[in-house]
């Protein structure tokens, strides 16, 4: 695998991931903007817009059809919150020509040219997108947000994560409020698409068989031409002090079966390279089967058969997740708070420390044995402000002892306890 | 070992069947860093009345049995659990049952090796107590409760139970809370040493690896163990005929979640592949993304995303099912119904035939992409009888007049269910 970075453009990225471990070749192009309460219903509008139709192939169901000519080609799109950014992502995985049949065209720069043109190039009519377009997207968008409360235990960390960045970008939901639809409509919202491409950083990754040519295909294709520099606007990470004052519980009703229980914790950490300890107190916390939580919580009480917590590093977070009889919140609560006292009191083994360092190692080894993986790894990678080869990440990962964990530890406080009862 | 090599996707399959009847398959895969292994027993949640070789009396156990032996069996003797001696290894183990099927997994980048010693060893020796027995009740009744809050799980389940009277697919896999509490240890013991049999199971592994070597290391670990003879299953005669036309159930969902059921029953064993390629190929060209009817279903309003679909098959069931959200899904059904007599009194489209063929060849394709995907692929066609290359071959026999008489056999009104989840 050889990962290269080429400025295109100021604010264009191409990154050229160059491997011949696999049958497809993968395309993402990701757009990246501030996460901001008055546009981010209008960014989560777009790429539903834009997968519509281009000005080639005006309707969705000419783009599938081409798509499925490609044998199969896969073209998806999707959100992200990753820290204050909105992210808007798309991707185009097509086979490699070497498992096709002789007389197929040449799938790589097929899939660059069709991406390109659902991103940048979108059908028009009067100059601004169909109107109709936009109005069923509008009720789709719409139906997404209502649908937020169909996965209990997803509804549940969103709450949380809602309530501990009230009124901060990172609380905002990624796709958007019902309330902005009414003012939004085929003209602004197409003013608003312009403005977004404009100045919004662009990372382009092509993974696979590459072949020379690949620079020159992208730095060439029309789309990309008529491109401007720019200084895209956008949040690197911050570290800030955060120490919550108080606990704030929060209990909301629904009609479940069993408790979600979702806990966010702080970390206040002083410098960005102490979010490598923060992993390993995070694995031996609750990423593993190993870990307290798990062992604490589902194998010694058999109170939940879920019981894990997640490293937001991006915001220095982690939130604890666990499904539990609702009449247990107060016992499991009693016991997951003993386990982050325990390792504020060093109270873990070196060989404890040593088994997460190899979990997290691991994972970091086989990365380059996913194309989607990779992308994702190299695209955190741009957005964060001391960049890690995958060597240097394992180094740094195998330096960290007991006690920079035990300092991790005591760093960490509870900001929000939600749950989720009947 | 026998090698079978498919030119299309590039890969060989190492294959041996040894004299205790163990099936032991090997997919090499150069230059990637992670390995997978899964070994898997041929022993689901439909086996829950048999015949133990050697005796002559039926053993019925309560429902959930081989789901609650997957969470036992990580659990040893002085307190040692496998999946923490694993995962302290820097492996990622993991176990899971289907209605047909108990695997036991884990992938690593090293410790290959060492894994492999602990692995061989708890599959091969369960230890059960009343005391780790009563325990687990708790967890697992937590994950039934889990599921009980999925619409998703509930919309599915609701579906088989229109289509089957006796089949045990229709049930849950877990068990209920009321069954599993007559699970004890005695019961598991039975029910391993029934079917963890070498004869009755199945490894696959997935990696950069010389297979002879790697075989060699496997039969190594294998703790001696001869087959006792055939298990016995019984399942009672399912009717062809559907239980019912609909079912509803009522849940907190933002929007009505559905699914559509075409009960059918099992090809003969040639024919399945070929079946299985025609009934995808059918259901994309029918409600695909690209199809008339999901183009004329969003333009309404009735659904945004195009509905998921899939054919289920084993030995003794075969369904189909098309699943999703839908404003409306009455509406959708009477549409899909409609748009299916279209179909048969028109004939498919030859071009739509062609492209849609593509596409479904590409996607074989793309499922040799993952360790992962092709270990578990090859252990779950292998307990239909299946190996998974055939689906490269068998695509290219599929002609026009298959698909319409497959069409006309398969997606048959009376056969039809709907299910539906709603607020």
């Amino acid at each position: 695998m050889e990962h290269n970075e080429i400025d295109i453009k100021n604010g264009i990225k191409l990154h050229k991931i160059q491997t011949d471990k696999f049958k497809t070749n993968l395309i993402a192009v990701m757009l990246t903007t501030k996460l901001e309460r008055e546009s981010v219903t209008k960014n989560a509008l777009i790429p539903a817009i834009l997968r519509r139709g281009t000005a080639k192939l005006n309707t969705q169901e000419e783009i599938n059809k081409k798509l499925e000519e490609m044998y199969g080609a896969s073209f998806d799109c999707g959100l992200d919150k990753t820290g204050d950014n909105q992210v808007l992502k798309f991707y185009i995985e097509t086979v490699n020509d070497e498992f096709l049949p002789q007389d197929a065209e040449n799938m790589l720069k097929t899939s660059l040219e069709n991406i390109f043109d659902i991103v940048l190039n979108p059908y028009l009519e009067s100059n601004c997108f169909k109107k109709e377009y936009v109005e069923q997207e509008k009720e789709n968008l719409k139906q997404i947000i209502e649908g937020k409360i169909d996965n209990k235990a997803r509804y549940s960390l969103d709450r949380c994560i809602e309530e501990m960045y009230k009124n901060k970008p990172y609380g905002l939901y990624k796709y958007g409020y019902i309330e902005d639809l009414n003012n939004i409509n085929e003209k602004n919202l197409y003013e608003h698409y312009i403005k977004l491409v404009n100045q919004c950083k662009i990372d382009i990754f092509v993974s696979g068989i590459l072949g020379d040519k690949i620079e020159d295909i992208i730095k060439e294709n029309e789309n990309i031409q008529k491109l401007k520099e720019r200084n895209p606007e956008y949040i690197m990470p911050e570290i800030n002090a955060k120490i919550a004052e108080q606990e704030n519980v929060i209990q909301e009703s629904m009609d479940v079966n069993q408790g979600k229980l979702i806990i966010g914790l702080d970390l206040d950490l002083e410098n960005e390279d102490l979010k490598y300890d923060a992993m390993i107190y995070n694995s031996i916390l609750g990423g593993s089967a190993n870990s307290k939580l798990f062992q604490n919580v589902r194998e010694k009480e058999s109170l939940a058969y879920t019981a894990s917590s997640s490293y937001y590093r991006f915001k220095n977070n982690i939130f604890i997740n666990c499904g539990i009889e609702i009449e247990n919140f107060d016992k499991a609560l009693e016991i997951i708070k003993q386990q982050v006292e325990d390792m504020k009191n060093g109270d873990f083994t070196d060989e404890e420390v040593e088994n997460a360092k190899q979990g997290i190692i691991a994972a970091i080894k086989s990365i380059d044995d996913e194309q989607d993986t990779e992308i994702t790894y190299f695209f955190s990678q741009e957005l964060s402000t001391n960049k890690l080869g995958i060597e240097e990440y394992m180094d740094r990962i195998s330096q960290i002892n007991k006690q920079n964990v035990i300092d991790i530890a005591n760093k960490v406080s509870i900001n929000t306890i939600y749950f989720l009862k009947n | 070992m026998q090698v079978i090599e498919n030119s299309r996707v590039k890969e060989k399959l190492y294959i041996e069947k040894l004299e205790n009847g163990l099936t032991i398959m090997i997919i090499p895969k150069k230059k990637i860093q992670k390995k997978y292994i899964i070994w898997g027993t041929n022993y689901g949640s439909n086996d829950s009345t048999f015949i133990v070789p050697g005796e002559n009396d039926v053993t019925e156990v309560p429902k959930g049995v081989a789901h609650f032996l997957e969470h036992k069996m990580f659990e040893q003797e002085n307190g040692r659990n496998s999946l923490d001696v694993l995962t302290a290894l820097g492996v990622n183990a993991n176990a899971y049952t289907t209605n047909n099927h108990t695997a036991y997994l884990y992938e690593c980048t090293d410790n290959f090796y060492e894994a492999l010693n602990e692995f061989m060893d708890y599959v091969q020796n369960p230890y059960f107590t009343d005391e780790n027995v009563e325990k687990e009740k708790g967890i697992i009744g937590q994950e039934i409760m889990m599921y009980d809050d999925y619409p998703d799980w509930k919309v599915y389940l609701n579906a088989l139970e229109c289509m089957y009277h006796k089949n045990p697919v229709k049930l849950d896999i877990t068990g209920t809370i009321e069954t599993i509490s007559h699970i004890d240890k005695d019961i598991l013991y039975k029910c391993y040493n029934t079917f963890y049999n070498p004869s009755n199971m199945a490894m696959v592994v997935c990696g950069d690896f010389e297979p002879k070597e790697l075989l060699e290391e496997i039969k190594k670990r294998l703790v001696e163990n001869k087959s006792k003879g055939e298990i016995k299953r019984i399942y009672d005669d399912e009717p062809r005929e559907i239980v019912k036309a609909k079912v509803e159930q009522n849940m907190e969902v933002s929007r009505p979640l559905y699914t559509i059921g075409i009960k059918d029953f099992p090809a003969e064993e040639k024919e399945r592949v070929k079946k299985h390629i025609a009934i995808e190929i059918l259901l994309n060209i029918i409600i695909g993304s690209s199809s008339e009817l999901y183009k004329n279903l969003y333009d309404i309003g009735n659904c945004y995303s195009a509905p998921g679909f899939e054919y289920e098959f084993e030995k003794n069931y075969a369904h189909v099912l098309i699943s999703g959200q839908s404003n409306n899904p009455e509406e959708l059904y009477e549409m899909f119904k409609k748009q299916i007599d279209k179909f048969v009194q028109n004939g498919i489209n030859e071009t739509d035939f062609k492209r849609t063929k593509k596409m479904i060849y590409g996607e074989y394709i793309k499922e040799y992409n993952d360790v992962t995907d092709i270990a578990k692929m090859f252990l779950a066609d292998y307990f239909k009888g299946i190996n998974s290359f055939e689906y490269l071959e068998e695509i290219n026999t599929i002609n026009i007049e298959y698909l319409n008489q497959v069409l006309k056999n398969v997606f048959n009104d009376k056969k039809m269910i709907l299910s539906v989840v709603k607020n």
